[in-house]
């Protein structure tokens, strides 16, 4: 039995990953005590995706993931958590549907990577269909791929919400640059054409960071009033929470006193042990990218992108990766004063249309000389 | 993944294996800044994206023609190395190990180890509210670790269960190990053309090695223990032969130990036909992908990696695969911890070996030996590790990088070979007006994974299911052990099983 001190405690620690304030700590016990008594289910399936969200799930801390797994959500389908495989596997999925349907706990469907449409959906498949196909060299028929698609159909209309795990679940990422042959498509245009009312949330991040995808569907599960609660879900333009996806990257960035200072890295070699160079001239994305990575950093706090003397990719932006390449090229004039929250959906394209602001500040620490004479000789 | 099996007097007797699905990095990478590769290709896999944005980086680094200073060397080695470690401990504990334990025998734990007696009531309340999520359901078997009448005890089941636990802590510890030098894991950014990002500091080498000896210990005192537990299990007897791939065996080598890359701590090799004792030079010029039985256009087939193509084909008759099908010398051939173990002839898997019978003949190598490979491998890595972080040189002013890397050739070539958890990757470039042009990966998935090729031959997988005992066609058990044995790692890749008993006629449909 867990006594009420220890309940505060935990909550507490999950108070801490969500962000949100002391206040919030009783909404939570209850929230918690409710999934203790009836964990909510989830079903998570996986389309054009890598596995990455899944494996930084696994990375997860306080709450770490064997806890997540046993105390907090009932992870009925997750391909690559899970002991059943094939056909038990498969039950699991449709258990979890007929129970939602019977009233018995609606499920929560997450989507890792996005869902390809072109060729009726056969660039990704999973499970069985009841339609067959004959075996290679031989005349045996066996029942026919279900494609992703097809899934989607299926489990969308009983999800009590769907949450697009990741960049390329969100807003097609790396897959969607092949769009043009497999169709790949955002998670959110495949539920709007299935029912366009559904509540639908998305987390940025190539991969996701196991906190804002824990954190919003906690936040997603407390809004729908599946877990008790019923505090809404404060989104950005994107569906993102403004919990983890709200501040931009450079205002939060350890390394801002270096670009106000204009020490940029330009060799790999130049270590000083008094002073830590800024990535912008390495291409650095986080001029346009909104996500708490600097504070937040990754596996377990141990450090993040530009701790590592790497430039932020964008990863956790709608514009990742087409419209951010190229990827270690700086961003071309970007507008420092006038950046707005916009931003971030325009990426490369549109930071290079905005004024100098941050050009000629960026040129002049550099080259020492005025920004018109510069440009040409910027690469 | 999905893997069809067809059953006859209890032993499969064909097998195919299809991946199903297809993205097309290969496609999406042409015409972009040669540097974008390693950010892009290494989300080919997020279960092994250190190993392809390693591999990137080497293809990238061998195009621009780099000399990888000591420093850069011998950081990549370190974290290739805590690769091995964190995807070896997930494979065995989280996707393997519940194969052999019976989880619900948990409930039944009557020792006096209090976590574990947590993990109990844990267990227990879960299984009153029916909630046994993602534990069950799953294909029973009889031979279960903790099973009523099978072999161990409840107690035993327990301690396992208790590691499986306990593993999420450990697999996680050795991520954190390559994000001190490489930013975040998974889509780390710690490689470019030409080194690394990182200099090695005090601080980072002190608390990386921190990390590494707790490892250590824990590889060698739970995680090969566990492996010799259940391979000497008389019940998984079997196992040891059962599961053969047809004895080809090929490692690229990798994890340089000079800077020309002469030396490599695991040596590139070819075992063709059971010829263990005998390993020849590897060429990787030999290399070709067959597509008849993939779903790609006819005209590229039997294409080398370096001048491959990508050209999808959804419903190509007879094609039931978009994995493509490699081959050594138009051999198919078995890549992973058992090839790099037999090539390298490494003493103490050598000593497992012949342990357990693998090399009296009739010699096969079946999902123990393989098991047992990956296990002693990632003790054996973690230990060699800690020579390469005394090797580090600190100081400011030692080079980690090579600003060759930056200098992008009008038109060149590249190969980038590496050997990951899951076996030899590589990759190969061609840049053309300083993009990239063509750009082919093949994966240790492709290889184990592989489809029939033109002449019919069947991949390593096809061909080590064949033979696995199957007593009870609703329980195809027996099929995911030999399967999981390998470590696919398809993106997508749920496990479907759906045996036929031939003898009927008749498909269970998932």
């Amino acid at each position: 039995m867990v006594t009420r001190r220890q309940f505060l405690k935990h909550a507490g620690a999950t108070a801490a990953l969500l962000g949100l304030s002391e206040t919030m700590i009783p909404q939570l016990a209850k929230a918690l005590q409710a999934a203790s008594s009836g964990k909510p289910p989830i079903i998570w399936i996986q389309g054009q995706n890598c596995t990455g969200c899944s494996i930084s799930f696994l990375n997860s801390n306080y709450p770490g993931v064997a806890e997540v797994v046993l105390d907090k959500l009932s992870v009925r389908y997750q391909p690559n958590v899970m002991a059943g495989t094939g056909q038990t596997a498969i039950a699991a999925i449709n258990d979890t549907v007929a129970a939602a349907k019977a009233g018995k706990g609606i499920y929560v469907l997450v989507v890792e990577g996005p869902v390809p449409t072109a060729q009726n959906g056969e660039f990704c498949t999973f499970g069985l269909t009841t339609q067959t196909k004959t075996l290679a060299n031989t005349n045996v028929k066996v029942p026919g791929d279900k494609t992703v698609h097809e899934w989607m159909k299926e489990l969308v209309p009983g999800a009590a919400a769907v949450i697009a795990n990741g960049n390329c679940a969100s807003f097609g990422g790396i897959p969607a640059a092949n769009a043009g042959t497999t169709g790949a498509t955002p998670v959110s245009e495949i539920v709007a054409q299935i029912d366009p009312k559904k509540p639908m949330v998305n987390v940025g991040g190539c991969p996701s960071h196991p906190d804002w995808f824990l954190g919003t569907a906690l936040q997603a599960l407390i809004a729908l009033k599946v877990l008790p609660g019923g505090t809404p879900l404060n989104l950005n333009e994107n569906k993102m929470s403004k919990t983890f996806f709200g501040k931009m990257i450079h205002e939060n960035c350890e390394r801002r006193g270096a670009f106000d200072a204009g020490l940029f890295l330009d060799d790999w070699n130049d270590q000083s042990p008094d002073y830590q160079l800024c990535m912008f001239k390495q291409g650095c994305k986080g001029p346009v990218t909104f996500a708490d990575c600097p504070t937040r950093r990754w596996n377990s706090g141990v450090n993040w992108c530009v701790g590592a003397n790497a430039p932020c990719h964008g990863c956790a932006s709608p514009s990742f990766y087409q419209k951010l390449s190229p990827l270690y090229q700086p961003l071309p004039n970007v507008n420092f004063a006038g950046i707005s929250p916009a931003t971030d959906v325009l990426g490369w394209v549109a930071a290079g249309a905005t004024a100098v602001g941050i050009g000629a500040h960026y040129l002049y620490k550099q080259l020492g000389s005025k920004p018109e004479e510069a440009e040409g000789g910027e690469k | 993944m999905r893997i069809d099996v067809e059953v006859e007097n209890g032993v499969v007797k064909d097998a195919w294996s299809s991946g199903t699905m297809f993205r097309g990095y290969e496609m999406l990478i042409q015409g972009k800044h040669p540097w974008d590769a390693q950010q892009v290709m290494e989300r080919i896999c997020g279960v092994c994206p250190l190993v392809h944005g390693t591999a990137a980086s080497y293809n990238l680094d061998s195009a621009m023609g780099v000399t990888l200073p000591n420093n850069a060397r011998l950081i990549r080695n370190l974290c290739l190395g805590a690769n091995f470690i964190q995807s070896h401990i997930l494979h065995f504990y989280h996707l393997q190990a519940l194969d052999y334990i019976d989880v619900t025998a948990v409930t039944k734990y009557n020792g006096t180890d209090p976590a574990l007696k947590m993990l109990r009531d844990k267990i227990i309340g879960l299984a009153v509210a029916k909630d046994l999520y993602p534990f069950l359901p799953r294909y029973e078997s009889p031979d279960y670790i903790g099973e009523p009448g099978g072999p161990g005890d409840p107690n035993l089941a327990t301690e396992l269960v208790g590691h499986y636990v306990q593993a999420f802590e450990m697999r996680k510890k050795a991520q954190e190990m390559l994000t001190i030098f490489y930013g975040r894991m998974p889509s780390f950014v710690g490689t470019i053309p030409g080194g690394v990002t990182t200099p090695p500091t005090l601080t980072n080498i002190a608390a990386f090695r921190a990390r590494l000896h707790d490892l250590q210990t824990w590889i060698n005192d739970v995680y090969v223990a566990d492996v010799k537990l259940v391979a000497t299990t008389p019940a998984y007897a079997p196992f040891i032969k059962a599961g053969d791939s047809g004895g080809n065996f090929l490692a690229y080598g990798g994890m340089d130990l000079n800077q020309k890359g002469t030396d490599k701590y695991f040596p590139s090799g070819v075992i063709t036909n059971y010829g263990v004792l005998s390993p020849s030079k590897f060429d990787s010029n030999v290399i070709a992908e067959s597509v008849k039985y993939s779903w790609y256009n006819d005209s590229t087939e039997d294409l080398k990696p370096a001048v491959g193509k990508t050209v999808p084909e959804v419903g190509k008759s007879g094609a039931y695969s978009f994995v493509k099908a490699p081959r050594y010398g138009g051999k198919p051939m078995e890549v992973g911890p058992l090839a790099r173990q037999l090539v390298k002839k490494d003493p103490i898997f050598m000593a497992l070996a012949t342990q357990l019978g693998v090399l009296t003949p009739p010699v096969k190598f079946g999902i123990i030996p393989r098991t047992g490979a990956r296990a002693v491998e990632a003790l054996l890595v973690s230990l060699e590790m800690d020579k390469w972080l005394d090797e580090l040189t600190l100081g400011i002013g030692q080079p980690i990088w090579d600003p060759k890397g930056r200098d992008i050739p009008n038109s060149a070539n590249g190969m980038g070979l590496v050997e990951g958890p899951r076996g030899s990757l590589g990759h190969w470039i061609t840049i053309s007006g300083g993009k990239t042009g063509n750009y082919q990966a093949v994966v240790p998935t492709t290889w184990n994974a592989s489809p029939r090729d033109k002449t019919g031959v069947r991949g390593p997988i096809e061909t080590a299911l064949i033979g696995i005992p199957v007593p009870d066609v609703n329980n195809p058990i027996n099929v995911a052990r030999c399967v999981r044995s390998f470590d696919p790692c398809l993106a997508c890749a749920i496990h479907i099983i759906h045996p036929e008993n031939n003898s009927v006629k008749e498909f269970r449909v998932v």
